[in-house]
């Protein structure tokens, strides 16, 4: 009895390990044989590519499909939420790069050299500005351009105002006070929302104090070198005192870094704030709400007479390299190279840019009329020349370690003194990503 | 007799005492299930804004189950995930059983070692391991992407804490009188293991068979590691796709929750009945 | 037969251990020992070249303040957490063993935690912590729960040792559960005749019988708290401002954020060395008094 028991153990056990083997065996090296479907031309390449962006995998998904089925290359979307170099670094330990890879600035400067091929000589690096040089050789090609600046939902501020929202008339911190003191009489009573993400307050709010630096490159020495002197940094305390007066009004002044980001977007969508610090990738988060009409992006007001308050920051944002090891066949270098050309220069490919994925096309030859409203802001700034270029070498704990002071602040818990001082110890010890 | 009465009095409060701790402690336990399950049936504008309600303002929807099930390929992942769980936890336990018998019943320098060795690992931090492996299986031997060696590596993983609990349940619970008395019917090593001491093990195999194939099925950063096919993709792996840095369905998330729990839930329903018949039959003591 | 022979004893060991220990090496072993080597070089993670740079990485470890800290707080939690975890699991066990009505399906419910996977378990509480505490607080006007507990330092460890109670309290209670019951109902039986009140037969009888049980539980809670990371990466993620960072969070961000991978598995083995030798000093202490009960 226990004998025929554990028998029949052991022989599904045997069964199905077979099974599995056999299973995993056939379908296992997707990369030569050509089942994918419709291998006309293209003799059934398969490419595979990993997308960073997890609010256009969707979209991306259905593409690939799409796409799979015209140009009889079988593509295959992949997405992590791993961060994204220790899912690259799992996939290159294991010898199974992604074809294509789409990753951050910084990466293609980390990675660029030793696993991307030089694509210099394509036809979209002439319609591009953003392009990602290496040693001399293009390597990154521009997703999108994003930029990062004030959110605002124009509906409800007339709501209140009565009258016509023109964001160009708030460019100082002073007339912004004025505004937000206006909202509040009116009956907002918190108008403006800040995010606690350490990605928000650091890699996004704090590095805006690096990049609208009259030289970057020389300030940023001086961080590192310990000589810059933060607190008396005229920069520095516009843009602290543009954030002392989002904190004065925040929704969720009690609870500041308590709020969750869902919660803050939601309000801003529906018009029960006004302001919020953020980009144009935030319009995946607020259209999943009740979203008010008019609503768009501003640059961040400050107190200056450097020009930097009618700019928002931003530029070319997550890039694709294309694989360079032996893993990857010539073929399946060509048919990613297609790929590319494909989403600059074939009118499908620049609809699923703009149109599916509402992204801000990064080259001259796109044009994107139906952008979602704070793409359109981005567009139109860019566009203008009003985009102060990001700085793409920040360290990779930078975000992490200057976003927890950038909380401590936001909680109450420290001055701006002690804020600064946070900062430039952290810089002492770290230098900037080689470039 | 009114001694009687008084104690069968106080042995009625104790037990009514019992319940009510029980009640009110599963309550606890399992009001995060609660509000999964009042907000699976929510838009994602209803949860953020009310996530106590039990219908959201834009009304009820059942939207949730088929969007979750066919962005997760539900199907395909459900077969890859039950494959997996069900071999692996079957090697583990065979081979975790036996070697812990051989340990408990030598005192051998090998026995010694490996089961020191195997302690050890178990406090091993995954991510430790997590390069050298794909390294090593997958630059090297080449052989990542198949379910095979997933298979392979869960009961590497497992096999440390399974024989680390058969190891306790051999000690205490099978009596070395039962096995001297097989050896002298003429059972040799092989077969007293499997007559007499594998069954006597029931309650410990239920026990492991329910951890480790939850583990296994819940499992996310080996196979996102192992397998980097679409068409290999585990349940956990196909759902991670619902939650970005920038951008989280709560609600989808939920519905994947709730279908991804379902077969492990039955099947331990199913094994507590082994975990109880397992000992009350086998009190041999 | 002889069974004292060296060729006995090895067809033995490979009859019944032989794929184990194939196995496990292959899969544990080797791969440790890989990693060990890595942790004398500067990889990054990504590169080709994996320059050898002796004992740097250590000099390294020592030096980062933020580590030693991620660790301190470690400890303070795995303290806190074991043994709230197994008084809780332990209470649990003794009242599903007791006889109560529907104890099968209590069993049931106090392991549900269990079923999921942590990653998932710790969204599902921040949504408890931020979202629905402070939605019941604001209603019922509770000072207490208005604001997110998540939200301050203290608060988050707090939170952090409530969801670790709650998701393996109930793991544990299945082994003790198997520890009452592998305790023969004689024995209890004849203490009972003898006199002996519930409590003094569960102290005096049971406990000691359960030493293995008690091996096991402390063991696997134990090295569970010291090497938590799927819970503190989606219930805190460090936050607020990195105050929540346990060690097994900041070994991944040191070798894969920050890319300092030698660095990072350098400090992941120095969480090791701690981890064992608490585990292997626990369970020793813990043979003993079984032999001795």
């Amino acid at each position: 009895m226990k004998k025929k028991l554990l028998a029949t153990m052991l022989v599904t056990a045997m069964a199905v390990s077979a099974t599995a083997c056999g299973g995993g065996g056939s379908d296992a090296p997707a990369s030569s044989d050509g089942e994918g479907g419709g291998s006309s031309g293209g003799s059934g390449t398969a490419i595979t590519i990993f997308n960073s962006k997890s609010e256009i995998q969707d979209q991306f998904v259905q593409m690939a499909e799409k796409y799979s089925a015209e140009k009889g290359v079988d593509v295959e979307v992949y997405y992590s939420n791993d961060t994204v170099a220790a899912h690259l670094a799992t996939r290159y330990s294991a010898n199974d790069p992604y074809t294509l890879s789409m990753v951050d600035a910084k990466d293609i400067y980390s990675l660029g050299p030793e696993h991307a091929i030089d694509l210099s000589d394509q036809e979209w690096v002439q319609n591009t500005d953003y392009a990602i040089s290496v040693d001399g050789k293009v390597m990154g090609f521009p997703v999108c351009i994003e930029a990062r600046g004030l959110m605002y939902n124009a509906t409800a501020i007339e709501a209140i105002t009565g009258e016509e929202f023109k964001p160009e008339d708030y460019a100082t911190v002073d007339a912004f006070q004025g505004l937000l003191d206006k909202l509040v009489a009116g009956g907002m009573e918190t108008p403006t929302g800040i995010m606690k993400e350490d990605w928000s307050l650091a890699g996004h709010f704090l590095s805006e104090t690096y990049e609208e630096q009259p030289d970057v490159e020389a300030y940023i020495t001086q961080l590192h070198e310990g000589t810059a002197d933060l607190i008396n940094n005229e920069k520095f305390n516009a843009k602290m005192d543009y954030f002392d007066t989002m904190m004065k009004y925040n929704f969720a002044a009690g609870s500041a870094i308590a709020t969750e980001r869902e919660v803050a977007e939601q309000k801003l969508a529906e018009g029960e704030i006004a302001f919020m610090f953020g980009g144009n990738w935030d319009w995946s988060m607020l259209s999943a709400y009740d979203y008010s009409e008019k609503m768009g992006m501003m640059a961040v007001p400050q107190n200056t007479s450097d020009g930097t308050n009618a700019k928002m920051e931003g530029g070319g944002s997550k890039y694709f390299f294309i694989d360079s090891s032996e893993s990857t066949s010539e073929e399946q270098r060509q048919a990613a190279k297609d790929f590319l050309n494909w989403l600059v220069l074939d009118e499908e490919g620049n609809k699923f840019l703009t149109e599916d994925c509402n992204l801000v096309p990064a080259y001259s030859n796109i044009s994107a009329e139906a952008l979602d409203p704070l793409s359109t802001s981005v567009k139109t700034f860019a566009d203008a020349g009003n985009l102060i270029p990001n700085y793409d070498y920040l360290p990779d704990d930078h975000y992490s370690i200057c976003g927890a002071s950038m909380q401590k602040y936001l909680a109450g818990q420290i001055d701006r003194a002690g804020l600064a001082t946070e900062i430039e110890n952290y810089w002492k010890s770290t230098a900037p990503v080689e470039h | 007799m009114d001694a009687n009465e008084r104690a069968a009095r106080n042995k009625k409060i104790n037990h009514a005492i019992k319940i009510i701790i029980l009640v009110a402690l599963f309550i606890c336990f399992i009001f995060p299930f609660i509000l999964v399950v009042i907000n699976v049936f929510k838009t994602k504008a209803d949860i953020t804004s009310n996530p106590l309600a039990l219908i959201g303002s834009h009304g009820f929807t059942m939207k949730n189950f088929p969007e979750a099930m066919q962005k997760m390929d539900f199907w395909r992942s459900f077969g890859n995930s039950a494959i997996i769980t069900i071999c692996s936890t079957i090697l583990t336990i065979l081979f975790a059983s036996m070697t812990a018998y051989v340990i408990v019943r030598n005192k051998w320098k090998a026995c010694g070692a490996l089961f020191g060795l195997m302690i050890a690992s178990m406090v091993i931090p995954f991510q430790v391991l997590m390069i050298p492996l794909v390294s090593l299986y997958g630059g090297i031997f080449g052989i990542l992407n198949h379910r095979a060696t997933l298979i392979f590596m869960h009961v590497g993983f497992s096999l440390s804490m399974a024989t680390f609990m058969f190891h306790g349940a051999i000690n205490t619970n099978v009596p070395i009188s039962l096995e001297e008395a097989a050896t002298i019917d003429g059972c040799n090593r092989w077969q007293t293991y499997w007559q007499i001491v594998f069954p006597l093990l029931k309650p410990t195999i239920a026990t492991v068979a329910i951890i480790d194939a939850m583990a296994f099925w819940n499992d996310y950063l080996l196979p996102s590691l192992v397998l980097a096919r679409k068409e290999l993709y585990t349940i956990p792996i196909a759902t991670q796709v619902f939650y970005g840095t920038y951008s989280t369905d709560i609600g989808l998330v939920m519905a994947a929750l709730l279908l991804a729990m379902l077969p492990i839930l039955i099947l331990y329903l199913f094994l507590q009945r082994y975990i109880v018949e397992g000992v009350t039959s086998g009190a041999v003591k | 037969m002889n069974t004292n022979t060296a060729s006995y004893k090895c067809k033995q060991y490979m009859m019944f251990a032989g794929v184990t220990t194939v196995v496990f090496a292959a899969v544990v072993i080797v791969p440790f020992l890989y990693g060990l080597y890595l942790t004398f070089t500067s990889w990054d993670g990504v590169s080709k070249s994996k320059p050898f740079v002796a004992l740097a990485n250590y000099a390294a470890t020592f030096a980062d303040s933020a580590y030693w800290q991620a660790l301190g707080r470690t400890v303070i939690y795995s303290v806190i957490a074991v043994i709230l975890v197994n008084v809780v699991a332990f209470i649990l066990a003794f009242l599903v063993t007791s006889g109560v009505k529907g104890q099968n399906f209590f069993r049931a419910g106090f392991f549900i935690p269990n079923l999921i996977g942590g990653i998932v378990l710790g969204y599902i509480w921040k949504f408890v912590f931020n979202r629905a505490f402070v939605a019941l607080g604001e209603s019922l006007s509770v000072g207490a729960l208005s604001t997110s507990w998540l939200s301050t330092t203290n608060g988050a460890m707090l939170c952090l040792i409530i969801v670790s109670v709650w998701q393996y309290a109930g793991y544990m209670m299945l082994i003790y559960v198997a520890g009452f019951m592998s305790v023969s109902a004689d024995v209890l039986e004849a203490a009972k005749i003898d006199g002996c009140t519930n409590l003094q037969t569960i102290w005096n009888i049971s406990v000691p019988l359960m030493v293995s049980s008690f091996v096991q539980c402390l063991f696997l809670t134990i090295t569970r708290c010291f090497m938590v990371y799927d819970v503190n990466l989606s219930l805190t993620k460090g936050e607020p401002f990195n105050s929540s960072v346990m060690a097994a969070m900041h070994v991944y961000n040191q070798a894969f954020t920050y890319k300092n991978y030698g660095t990072g598995q350098a400090e992941a083995l120095i969480l090791f060395v701690v981890c064992a030798v608490v585990g292997v000093l626990q369970v020793y202490v813990g043979k003993k008094a079984e032999v001795s009960a």
